[in-house]
C-alpha cells in the first residue's frame, strides 16, 4: 500500500503532499511567532520602564544575521543543484548550511552566557547598578545557629547544608540521641516523624554553625531566622547580607533624584563628579533632543564604567568619549573573572536594594521576551539543521535511486529554514537595533 | 513543476544575487539604527519596512512564493488575515482600556501603574 | 477544479502486500488511520468518564458541603494501591471530606480533562481519523507516521497530566484557564518549581498542542490532496468539510495558546513578568519580580484559542448529524451548500470575538462593542447549520433508531445552549451573569447534551462499521431516555441559579452566601442527584459497547444503514488499506430517495442505477 503523490503532485492540486503539509505547518508557525510578536508589541506599549535600545550585542547579531541568509542560499542552491544532478555541488552546498546551523548557535550561546554572567541591581531610589559579582555570586551570611526545623516532607539535608562553613556538624534529636545529617539518616528520622504524623523535625546543632547562603537558595530571611526553598528554617543571627557589584554602568534615568542617588552613596563622590562631567558633553552633544525624549534621557543618563579608579576613567576618555560609550554593548567587552579590577566595587546593603537579577527573563520583560523569542527561534534552527543533517547524511539510497524524490524532502527542509531566517530578519531588528 | 537545466542554472545565479541584496539591507538595517530621525516610532517604521522588504525577498524568490499552487496562497491569505487580527486587536485592546482615577489622585490605567 | 481530472500516479489496483505486522504494530504502534482513531476513540471515552467522576465528587461537595463523600475512603481498602491512596486521601480529604484545595484541582482537572483529554480526542480526533479518510476516498491518512506520532504524543500528555495529580503538590488548582497572576505565582515556594502540578500541566499542554498540530496538518492534507476520482470540493460529504474545517481552526487557534503557555511556564520557572504588573502583591508582601508584564497579555492570547476551540468542540458534532440525520431521515441533507459556507463563516468569524469572554476586565467601549457585534454576527452561521439540520427532517420517514433518537435530540439540545449565549454577548448583561451558573448552563448544554450526545450519535452509526456487529438498540434506548432527562434536570437549573446570582467557584455551594442563595439551595441537591443519575445512565451505555463486540448482532451487509457514502463501500471491518477497488465517486454525497430510482439511495459509488448520473445530480441540487 502506497500513499498517493508523496512524489509527484497531483494534478488538479498542483501539489505534493509533503510540500502542502510543510506550508500547512509552517501557516502553524506564523501564528506561533505572531502571536510572540503582538505579545512583544503589547509588552513594549505597556512597559512603565525605559525600554532598552542597542542594549545586546549588535555585532553578535549581525554575524547571525548574515550567517543564516548565506545558509537560506546555500540550502535553495542544494536544492537546484540536485535537480540538476551536480551531486558535488549539492553535497557542498548542504555542509555549508548544516555548518552555518552550528556556526549560529555557538555565537548565540556566548550571547547568552554574557547575559547569565552580568547582573543589574536596581536600588531603592530607581537607580540601576549593572555589573558583575565577585567569583561565589551572592551569598547571605548567618552566624550562631544551633536550631533547626526541616520539614519531613520535603526537608532534604543535602541541600542546606552544602552551605555551611563547618565540617561534619552534628545534630541532636529531640529524644537527645546525636546524628550526622547524611541522606540514609535524614529518610529514618523523616519516616519516623511522618508515622507520628509530625510535619517537622527539630534538631539541635552541637556546635553553632555558620552559614554563607546562596541567594537562589532562600525562601525568606529576617535578622533572626532564614527559610531555605526545601521549607528547612534555622534561627540565628544574620551577620551580613550585602550585594558585592563591580559596577559597569550607572544609569539613573529612573532616579528619584540623579543628584542624590544612592549610587553615589556606594560609588563615592569622586564618580559622581565623573558622571557629571559626562552628562555635560552628552548634553551639549545631544542638545537638539526634547529633554524628556528617550533617546536623550538613553545617552544623558547613563554613563558606562570601563575603569576601577576615576583617575584612569578621565585619562582614557577625555572630553566627549563617555556619550559615545553609551552605545558599546556592555557585556560584550569583558568578562567577571580575573579582571575584576577594571570596575569600581560597590558594597550594597539590602536594605537598599529593589530588585536584583542577571540579564535573564527575570530582570524586565525585555529580557523576557527577548529569551523567549531567541530561545524559541534557536529551537527551530537546531531542529532544521538536524533535518537537514539527516537527509544529508542518511539519505543517501535516495539520493542514488529517486534524486526527484530527495529533492521534494530538501524543498521541503528547505522551506522550514527559509521561515527560520524569515523569523530571525524581523527579530533582529526589533530586538537588537530598535 | 518541472523545471529546465538551464532554468536551474539561471535560478542559482538569482540566488546568489538575492543573497547579496539580503546581505546590503542588513547592512542598512544597522547603519539606520544609528541615525536618529525626529521620534524613535519613525525608526521602528523605516527598520520595519525594510525588514519587510528583506523578508519579501525570501518568501518571493528562496520559497518559490513567486510561483506558487493557488492552494497554498489560498491557506497563507487565511492565516495573514488571522495573524493581522492578532497584531491589530492586540494593539487596540491595549490602547482600548477604560481609565480608572487611581487613589492618590493620577488617572491611569488599571494596569499601567502609576507614573514613576 | 474537477476532479474527473484527478489522476493518481500510483494507479489503484491495490495489490495488498500482505505482509504480516506484528501485533505490536498492529494494536499499538499503528500507522493505520483506523487503528489511530480506535485509539483516540477509547482514551477520549476514559478520558470523559475520568472527568465525570471529578464533577460527581464536586457535585456532592457543593450538595452536601463539609460531609464525608460516600465511598471515597474505600479507595484505601483496595488491594495493591490501597497504601498509595490512603496517603493521598490523608492530605487532600481528610476524613473523606473534600478539601477546599481537591475541590479548586477537581475543578481545573475537569475543565481541562473534558476538553483537551475528551471531546476533542473523540469527537475530532476519534471520529475525524477513523471516517474522514474513508469517506473522502482514500487509502490511509496523507502521512501515517506524523498521524501515529500525533496519537503518542497525545497519550503523554495525558499521562503527565494524570500523574499531575500524585505529585506532592498535587495538581493544578487555578481553574481550567489559568489565569494570570494568580497561576503565575500559584505555590512558588517550593524548592523545585519543576514539580509543582501547574507546571506539569503546561507541559502537558505542549504535548497535547503538539498532537493537535500533527492531527491537523494531517487531516486537511489528505483531504485536499487524497481525495478519490470524481470527489470534487461539493460532493464531498459535509462531515468531511466539518472536519477539515476544525482542523484548520486547531492548526491556527492552537499556537497562541501555545504562545500564552510558553509565557506562562517562563513566568514560572524563570522568573519573567509578563503576565505579573509592577508592584504585584501577595499575602502582604511584594513579590520579588520586576514586574512591567500585564495580566490581560494572558488572557488575549488564551481566549484567542479558547474560542476558536469551542467551535473544535461543536463541529464535530454537526459533522455526525449531517450524516446521521439524512440517513434515517432518508432524505437529503437539506442546504448542503449553504451549510459549506456557514461553516466557513463561523470559522473565520470564530478568530475575532475571543474578547467576549473579557468585558470585565476593564476594556474599554470600542473594543467591547467591536467584539459584541462580531459575537452577535457569529449567531447567523450557527443558526443556519442548525436549522438545515432542521429542515432535513421535514418529510422524512425517520428511523427511529438509537443514534437518530440522540442525533435528533442534540438540535433542541444545542439550540438552548445557542440562545442562552445571546444574552452573554452583551456585555452589560454579562456584567451580571458573568463567572455565574449561567454561564457554566449556557456552555454544558451546548457541550454535554449537544456536542456529547452527538459523540454518542456517532458511537452507535458508525460501530457496525468496526466491529461488524450492531449495538443493542434497546440499552441504546436505555441509556438515551434518562440521559436526556438527567442532562436537562442537571443544566436547566444552573440557568436559573445563575440568574440568581450563584457564583460558578464556590466551594460549599453557597452554604455561607445566604443573602443570594436564600431558599433556593435545594437545586444544588436537584442537580447533584441528576449527576449521579446521568452516570447510572451510562452503564447500559458501557455494558453496550463491549458486550457487542462479540455478541451483537451481525451485520448481514457491508451497508447496514444503506447510507451512501464511501465508508460504506468498504468490507466490513476495512482492512489495511481499505477499499478493495480504487473508488470512484459519481454523485453528490446525499442521493436519498431519489425520484425515479428503486431504491431509496443512490450511494455514491454507483455510476448507474437506470437513472443517468448527470440527472440525479441536478435533482439533487434542486433541494
Amino acid at each position: 500500500m502506497d500513499i498517493p503523490f508523496t512524489r509527484k503532485p497531483r494534478p488538479d492540486t498542483g501539489l505534493y503532499n509533503a510540500k502542502l503539509g510543510v506550508w500547512l505547518f509552517l501557516a502553524s508557525e506564523v501564528m506561533l511567532f505572531g502571536g510572540l510578536f503582538s505579545s512583544y508589541i503589547f509588552l513594549r506599549v505597556g512597559a512603565d520602564y525605559h525600554w532598552p535600545v542597542h542594549e545586546l550585542n549588535v555585532t553578535l547579531g549581525f554575524v547571525n544575521t548574515l550567517v543564516l541568509i548565506l545558509s537560506s542560499v546555500t540550502v535553495v542552491m542544494a536544492w537546484a543543484n540536485l535537480k540538476m544532478r551536480k551531486i558535488g555541488a549539492y553535497k557542498v552546498c548542504m555542509w555549508i548550511t548544516v555548518a552555518s546551523a552550528g556556526v549560529f548557535m555557538v555565537n548565540k550561546s556566548f550571547e547568552y552566557k554574557a547575559k547569565f554572567e552580568h547582573y543589574g541591581v536596581k536600588l531603592k531610589d530607581g537607580t540601576i547598578l549593572t555589573g558583575h559579582l565577585p567569583e561565589g555570586g551572592y551569598r547571605i551570611e548567618f552566624g550562631d545557629v544551633n536550631k533547626l526545623t526541616l520539614n519531613s516532607k520535603t526537608g532534604d539535608p543535602t541541600y542546606f547544608l552544602e552551605y555551611t562553613k563547618s565540617e561534619n556538624p552534628k545534630f541532636k534529636t529531640a529524644a537527645g540521641t546525636e546524628v550526622e545529617l547524611t541522606k540514609s539518616a535524614w529518610k529514618e528520622l523523616a519516616a519516623e516523624a511522618i508515622k507520628a504524623k509530625q510535619n517537622s523535625v527539630v534538631l539541635t546543632s552541637v556546635a553553632p554553625l555558620t552559614f554563607a547562603v546562596k541567594e537562589s537558595a532562600t525562601f525568606t530571611h529576617t535578622d533572626s531566622t532564614l527559610t531555605f526553598r526545601d521549607g528547612t528554617t534555622i534561627e540565628g543571627k544574620l551577620i551580613n547580607d550585602a550585594l558585592t557589584l563591580q559596577v559597569d554602568k550607572v544609569d539613573v534615568r529612573a532616579s528619584d533624584d540623579p543628584k542624590k542617588s544612592l549610587a553615589w552613596t556606594y560609588l563615592g563622590t569622586e564618580w559622581q563628579h565623573a558622571f557629571d562631567a559626562h552628562q555635560e558633553h552628552a548634553k551639549e552633544k545631544y542638545k537638539s533632543f526634547d529633554a524628556k525624549d528617550a533617546r536623550y534621557l538613553r545617552h544623558v543618563m547613563q554613563m558606562e564604567i570601563h575603569h576601577s579608579t576615576v583617575a584612569e576613567h578621565n585619562e582614557a576618555h577625555p572630553g566627549a568619549g563617555h556619550a559615545a560609550e553609551t552605545h558599546a554593548p556592555a557585556e560584550g567587552n569583558h568578562k567577571a573573572d580575573g579582571h575584576s579590577s577594571h570596575y569600581p566595587e560597590a558594597t550594597i546593603a539590602r536594605k537598599d536594594i529593589a530588585f536584583w537579577s542577571n540579564f535573564t527573563p527575570k530582570w524586565n520583560t525585555y529580557y523576557g521576551i527577548y529569551f523567549i523569542l531567541t530561545g524559541l527561534h534557536g529551537l527551530h534552527v537546531v531542529a532544521g539543521a538536524l533535518v537537514l543533517a539527516y537527509f544529508l547524511l542518511f539519505d543517501t539510497k535516495l539520493l542514488r535511486e529517486d534524486p526527484d524524490h530527495l529533492a521534494n524532502r530538501i524543498e521541503v527542509g528547505g522551506l522550514f529554514w527559509h521561515f527560520v531566517d524569515l523569523v530571525w530578519i524581523f527579530l533582529f531588528p526589533l530586538l537588537y537595533l530598535l | 513543476m518541472e523545471q529546465s537545466h538551464d532554468d536551474l542554472q539561471k535560478h542559482v545565479k538569482k540566488y546568489v544575487k538575492i543573497g547579496i541584496i539580503l546581505g546590503v539591507f542588513t547592512i542598512i538595517t544597522v547603519g539606520l539604527s544609528y541615525i536618529e530621525l525626529p521620534t524613535h516610532g519613525l525608526n521602528i517604521i523605516v527598520g520595519m519596512i525594510v525588514a519587510t522588504f528583506k523578508a519579501a525577498l525570501v518568501a518571493l524568490i528562496f520559497m518559490h512564493l513567486n510561483h506558487e499552487a493557488s492552494m497554498i496562497y489560498k491557506i497563507l491569505l487565511f492565516t495573514t488575515v488571522f495573524v493581522m487580527g492578532l497584531f491589530v486587536l492586540f494593539y487596540l485592546a491595549h490602547g482600548d482600556g477604560l481609565v480608572f482615577t487611581q487613589f492618590d489622585g493620577y488617572p491611569g490605567t488599571p494596569y499601567g501603574g502609576a507614573p514613576h | 477544479m474537477s476532479a474527473s481530472t484527478a489522476t493518481h500516479d500510483h494507479h489503484g489496483e491495490h495489490e495488498h502486500d500482505h505482509h504480516e505486522l506484528g501485533w505490536f504494530q498492529k494494536y499499538i504502534f499503528s500507522t493505520d488511520h483506523k487503528v489511530i482513531g480506535i485509539q483516540y476513540g477509547l482514551s477520549g471515552l476514559v478520558m470523559l468518564l475520568f472527568g465525570f467522576f471529578l464533577m460527581m465528587i464536586m457535585r456532592w461537595t457543593i450538595a452536601y458541603p463539609g460531609t464525608e463523600v460516600p465511598g471515597l475512603v474505600m479507595l484505601s481498602k483496595l488491594p495493591l494501591v490501597g497504601n498509595f491512596f490512603a496517603n493521598w486521601i490523608e492530605q487532600w480529604a481528610p476524613g473523606g471530606i473534600v478539601s477546599p484545595a481537591l475541590y479548586n484541582m477537581f475543578g481545573a482537572m475537569h475543565g481541562t480533562i473534558m476538553v483537551f483529554f475528551g471531546i476533542v480526542p473523540l469527537g475530532f480526533a476519534a471520529f475525524g481519523n477513523f471516517v474522514m479518510p474513508l469517506q473522502i476516498g482514500a487509502i490511509d491518512m496523507a502521512f501515517p507516521k506524523l498521524n501515529m506520532a500525533s496519537f503518542w504524543c497525545f497519550f503523554v500528555s495525558a499521562v503527565i497530566m494524570m500523574a499531575s495529580f500524585f505529585l506532592p503538590t498535587g495538581a493544578v488548582q487555578s481553574g481550567w484557564t489559568m489565569y494570570s497572576p494568580l497561576a503565575s505565582t500559584e505555590g512558588m515556594g517550593i524548592k523545585n518549581v519543576w514539580m509543582h502540578g501547574h507546571t506539569w500541566w503546561l507541559l502537558a499542554m505542549v504535548f497535547n498542542i503538539s498532537a493537535s498540530l500533527l492531527g491537523s496538518v494531517n487531516f486537511i492534507a489528505t483531504a485536499i490532496n487524497l481525495r478519490a476520482k470524481g470527489m470534487t470540493w461539493f460532493r464531498m460529504p459535509f462531515f468531511s468539510w466539518a472536519m477539515m474545517v476544525t482542523a484548520f481552526l486547531l492548526l491556527l487557534a492552537f499556537p497562541p495558546l501555545e504562545v500564552a503557555a510558553i509565557l506562562q511556564l517562563g513566568d514560572r520557572v524563570f522568573g519573567s513578568s509578563f503576565y505579573l504588573p509592577t508592584g504585584l502583591m501577595e499575602g502582604g508582601q511584594r513579590l520579588d519580580i520586576s514586574g512591567g508584564g500585564n495580566p490581560l497579555l494572558y488572557q488575549h492570547l488564551f481566549w484567542f484559542l479558547a474560542h476558536p476551540e469551542v467551535y473544535v468542540l461543536i463541529l464535530p458534532a454537526f459533522a455526525i448529524c449531517s450524516d446521521v440525520l439524512p440517513c434515517n431521515a432518508r432524505r437529503p441533507l437539506w442546504g448542503y451548500k449553504m451549510m459549506i459556507y456557514a461553516v466557513l463563516t463561523l470559522a473565520f468569524l470564530s478568530f475575532i470575538v475571543w474578547a467576549h469572554h473579557m468585558y470585565l476586565t476593564g476594556m474599554g467601549v470600542m473594543m467591547s462593542t467591536f467584539f459584541q457585534i462580531t459575537t452577535v454576527l457569529i449567531s447567523v452561521p450557527s443558526v443556519i447549520l442548525l436549522t438545515c439540520l432542521m429542515i432535513t427532517l421535514w418529510g422524512g420517514s425517520i428511523r427511529f433508531n438509537t443514534q437518530m433518537l440522540f442525533a435528533s435530540a442534540f438540535l433542541p439540545m444545542f439550540g438552548i445552549g445557542g440562545l442562552t449565549g445571546l444574552p452573554l454577548a452583551f456585555n452589560f448583561i454579562d456584567l451580571f451573569l458573568h463567572d455565574t451558573y449561567y454561564v457554566i448552563g449556557h456552555f454544558h448544554y451546548v457541550v454535554a447534551p449537544g456536542t456529547i450526545f452527538a459523540l454518542f450519535a456517532g458511537v452507535y452509526h458508525w460501530y457496525p462499521k468496526v466491529t461488524g456487529r450492531y449495538m443493542s438498540d434497546l440499552l441504546g434506548k436505555i441509556h438515551f431516555w434518562p440521559s436526556l432527562i438527567c442532562m436537562n434536570l442537571i443544566f436547566a437549573p444552573m440557568l436559573y441559579q445563575g440568574m440568581l446570582g450563584f457564583h460558578r467557584r464556590w466551594y460549599d455551594g453557597g452554604k455561607y452566601f445566604e443573602q443570594v442563595t436564600n431558599g433556593h439551595l435545594w437545586t444544588n441537591e436537584l442537580i447533584s442527584f441528576a449527576a449521579w443519575g446521568l452516570a447510572l445512565a451510562q452503564i447500559p451505555f458501557i455494558i453496550n459497547v463491549f458486550v457487542s463486540i462479540k455478541s451483537g448482532k451481525k451485520i448481514t451487509s457491508d451497508n447496514p444503514w444503506d447510507a451512501t457514502t464511501l465508508e460504506w463501500n468498504t468490507p466490513t471491518p476495512p482492512p489495511h488499506g481499505n477499499f478493495l477497488s480504487e473508488p470512484i465517486v459519481y454523485r453528490p454525497a446525499y442521493e436519498y430517495s431519489v425520484p425515479g430510482v428503486e431504491q431509496d439511495f443512490l450511494p455514491q459509488h454507483v455510476a448507474d442505477n437506470g437513472v443517468p448520473a448527470e440527472k440525479t445530480a441536478v435533482a439533487a441540487n434542486h433541494h
